[in-house]
């Protein structure tokens, strides 16, 4: 049990908000905002220089071999300073799937690009109808199929809200092979060019004004068959464990964020006068504090919890789950409670960063996994769940509730009497 | 950044756990809010001699005084254990408040006198603070304790004083000088429980919580039994509620498994309660909620231990989210039973013996030991730093306040 970051973790931490704190302040990302690519090209080679992307990968691709700790801790400080990449699509979904489930002459090939930061992936999962009900994280949700021919699969059809579609080099499409089966068996992974003939990446407009997520029709796109990661039908399982390892992420980020508003927050009520005073005294300011500071530490816990069962290869479904949902509200809270705080000045887009941690907020809190998907997770693991353990000792029979007739304050006759 | 224990951690869980286990009635069932009767009480009082004799009420103190010497970790397992299990000890205010004040501040003789006997399970504490116009406001403690030789002579009334058997000290905080501010004029003494002048009345409360009035009518106390300096009690009524704190136990999450079997046995409409989606989403939260106590639980044990390379804990919001949480659960029972649940033990057509209707009563109960809006005003100052009106203006406030 222990809740400290090793000395090399803090120094990471340092590092990683030193540099952001300089090289993405708040000018960096409305910048980046209203760029094609959605991210600053310049800031990715400066971050891959520093090795950010390769922190989980073996020393033998060029990475750190580090574990996915440390990984949170880097999210947590990219988090904090609303630092917008397609580092979560290219090392944690992709680069990870490909780690995990691809061959040796995949991984030497598309890896040590990965690393170095001179390759941009995409995973292309979601649909515009599993996004709509609520499939769009289980293997239900995957119907855009993929259809043999040849030494080919033909791809057709529509994936919706794919991150980083329009810069990625390559696109890691989800796709059906089988039907008629369990739903996850039947679900194979294509790594696509991104450049293949038939493939239409349309930008979506969101509120986080940011160019980063794509509508991606696949017309009748063909693909070699040595470009499945994994096995052909079971690519569920190695995308599963790489998508959540991103959703612990996602919670590192929104933690990051959360601290960050935390501090944004409780200075501004301890200067802001109002009424004579900082508006700080009031108790309801200090509620809205007190509840970030309580929303922000227990998101922070969990999502360790579940990084850390992620590294031992322990079962980590709940926990996952729990995290995810657990930030997820955290993290729509904390911006709710600053926004009542800081009130109109909050609100202006010219000024303060506010408006832009509630928009990317958003964007976390519904990515690989909403609080509503996570909980039904949850409510399921929660159905095999021990009854509690019974003591083995003699009965007694003192717990009967319909026999406790006596109130407890006959038994002290004597007391009664001398209080007369 | 980890979150295992070593392998002598899970053989001392394995004691504690097997120890319970083998030790506890099977029919077995944690009290929340369900009167118990004199044979009852006669069980605990003997059940925590036996936990005492193997030292687990004490674990953390030093061994000359009865402990066991165990790391805030250790003493985790053991308090899990009991989480785990559903035990609450009688008299537990003794082993968690009482004493590691007394190991603290008292003196050694003190320690010899009052420690070991809670130490071994024999000896029942009070913690005598709250008075009917000192609640949340503590500093406004009027009993008053004027000296007389040897002697101290106390006099006034205390209330909402949990504790359901016959006290051996009451831990009482007094008032020996008058101060401004009130908080640097108070002391706490040990005061025999059968003393001459000290009657009790008990105090019956929703959900068969048990509480009394204590009254001190010329009581003469010992200048021996004053714990730590005169005037500093206050203080070290501040040092009470931190140990207090310390001693809520990492969640075990067995309150979440009793609700998981209740919803999986009960049925509506022919289906499973664990099947309905309002349920199920219920339980969920419930489970995040129980995630994050459990973690916050082991934060505040492994804190203690980095204490002196971090320093104190600026806030702890263990006590306060637990507060947050607690009519949740309550809730989801009652609101199942619906028309069912106002029913008592005795009445026809009682489903589960009653027992959801008392706990559903103790659930209003979360003010002791800090109301959650003291806790969150603690929390807010103390851990944020946010402003609040010195003490001193506030009768000036109050005055204008009638003024209209």
């Amino acid at each position: 049990m222990d809740f400290s970051l090793k000395e090399e973790q803090e120094m990471l931490k340092t590092m990683a908000r030193d540099f952001l704190e300089k090289e993405c302040p708040e000018a960096v990302v409305r910048d980046t905002i209203r760029r094609t690519e959605g991210y600053s090209t310049e800031l990715w080679r400066k971050i891959a220089d520093l090795g950010w992307m390769g922190i989980t990968f073996p020393e033998e691709y060029g990475g750190m071999g580090a574990s996915l700790i440390d990984l949170a801790v880097l999210y947590e400080e990219m988090g904090r300073a609303m630092y917008v990449s397609p580092h979560l699509s290219t090392v944690v979904l992709c680069g990870n799937t490909v780690l995990a489930a691809g061959s040796k002459e995949q991984k030497d090939e598309i890896l040590p690009g990965v690393v170095n930061g001179e390759t941009i992936l995409a995973l292309a999962l979601t649909e515009p109808e599993s996004a709509w009900d609520g499939t769009a994280w289980t293997p239900e949700g995957v119907a855009v199929k993929a259809t043999a021919d040849g030494d080919d699969y033909v791809i057709d059809g529509v994936k919706l809200f794919v991150h980083d579609a329009h810069v990625a080099d390559r696109i890691l499409c989800v796709a059906r092979t089988k039907d008629g089966g369990a739903p996850e068996d039947g679900v194979t992974l294509f790594l696509v060019d991104a450049e293949s003939p038939g493939i239409t990446c349309n930008l979506l407009k969101t509120m986080s004004g940011n160019h980063k997520q794509s509508e991606v029709v696949f017309d009748k796109v063909r693909v070699p068959a040595k470009n499945i990661i994994g096995e052909l039908n079971g690519g569920w399982a190695p995308l599963k464990r790489s998508m959540q390892i991103g959703a612990v992420m996602l919670c590192a980020e929104m933690v990051g964020a959360g601290q960050k508003i935390l501090e944004l927050t409780v200075d501004y009520a301890r200067t802001r006068i109002q009424f004579d005073m900082p508006i700080g005294i009031h108790q309801h300011v200090q509620a809205h504090c007190v509840q970030l500071v309580a929303d922000v530490d227990s998101s922070r816990w969990v999502t360790y919890l579940a990084a850390w069962k992620l590294d031992e290869d322990m079962d980590a479904d709940f926990d996952v789950a729990v995290a995810k949902a657990l930030a997820g509200e955290a993290n729509e809270s904390a911006c709710w409670r600053s926004h009542q705080v800081f009130a109109g000045v909050g609100s202006t887009e010219a000024l303060g960063t506010l408006p832009l941690y509630t928009r990317f907020g958003n964007v976390d809190r519904f990515y690989l996994g909403d609080p509503e998907h996570c909980m039904g997770i949850i409510a399921g693991e929660l159905e095999s769940l021990p009854e509690p353990e019974k003591p083995k000792g003699k009965p007694l029979g003192l717990w009967d509730v319909s026999k406790q007739g006596l109130p407890t304050w006959d038994i002290w006759k004597e007391y009664y009497e001398k209080a007369g | 950044m980890e979150f295992g224990f070593t392998e002598a951690h899970e053989k001392l869980r394995k004691e504690v756990h097997d120890f319970f286990m083998n030790e506890l009635p099977s029919d077995h069932y944690p009290q929340s809010g369900v009167r118990s009767s004199e044979e009852h009480e006669k069980f605990q009082a003997e059940f925590v001699k036996k936990a005492a004799r193997k030292g687990y009420t004490s674990a953390g103190w030093p061994k000359k005084y009865g402990g066991l010497g165990f790391t805030s970790i250790e003493q985790g397992i053991v308090s899990e254990q009991m989480s785990y299990w559903g035990m609450v000890w009688p008299g537990a205010l003794g082993f968690s408040l009482v004493a590691p004040v007394i190991l603290t501040a008292g003196t050694d003789e003190q320690k010899e006198r009052f420690v070991s006997p809670i130490a071994r399970g024999e000896s029942i504490c009070f913690e005598c603070f709250t008075e009917p116009n000192a609640g949340s406001d503590e500093a406004n403690v009027q009993m008053r304790a004027v000296e007389d030789g040897d002697h101290y002579i106390l006099n006034g009334q205390k209330t909402f004083i949990s504790g359901g058997q016959k006290p051996d000290w009451l831990y009482t905080l007094v008032r020996t000088s008058e101060t401004i501010p009130p908080h640097r004029g108070l002391s706490i003494f040990m005061v025999p429980g059968d003393a001459e002048g000290v009657s009790y009345r008990p105090l019956p409360t929703m959900g068969g919580s048990r509480q009394n009035e204590i009254f001190y009518d010329n009581v003469r106390v010992p200048r021996e039994n004053l714990i730590g300096e005169k005037d500093r009690g206050f203080y070290l009524a501040m040092t009470t509620f931190e140990f207090e704190r310390a001693a809520v136990s990492p969640d075990a999450r067995t309150g979440l498994r009793r609700l998981v079997e209740f919803c999986r046995k009960e049925k509506k409409n022919g289906r499973p309660l664990i099947e309905d989606p309002h349920v199920r989403k219920m339980l969920a939260r419930m489970a995040m909620h129980q995630q994050v106590m459990w973690l916050l639980g082991w934060y505040a044990a492994w804190r203690r231990t980095a204490r002196e390379k971090m320093g104190p804990l600026s806030y702890d919001l263990t006590m306060f989210m637990r507060k947050q949480w607690a009519p949740t659960s309550a809730n989801l029972l009652m609101n199942t039973l619906g028309m069912y649940g106002q029913l008592e033990p005795d009445s026809r057509h009682a489903k589960y013996n009653g027992a959801v209707g008392r706990s559903w009563e103790a659930s209003r109960m979360i003010h002791a030991a800090g109301t959650p809006e003291i806790l969150q005003v603690v929390i807010a100052n103390r851990g944020l730093g946010l402003p609040r009106v010195p003490r001193k203006f506030n009768a000036m406030i109050n005055e204008a306040l009638s003024e209209g």
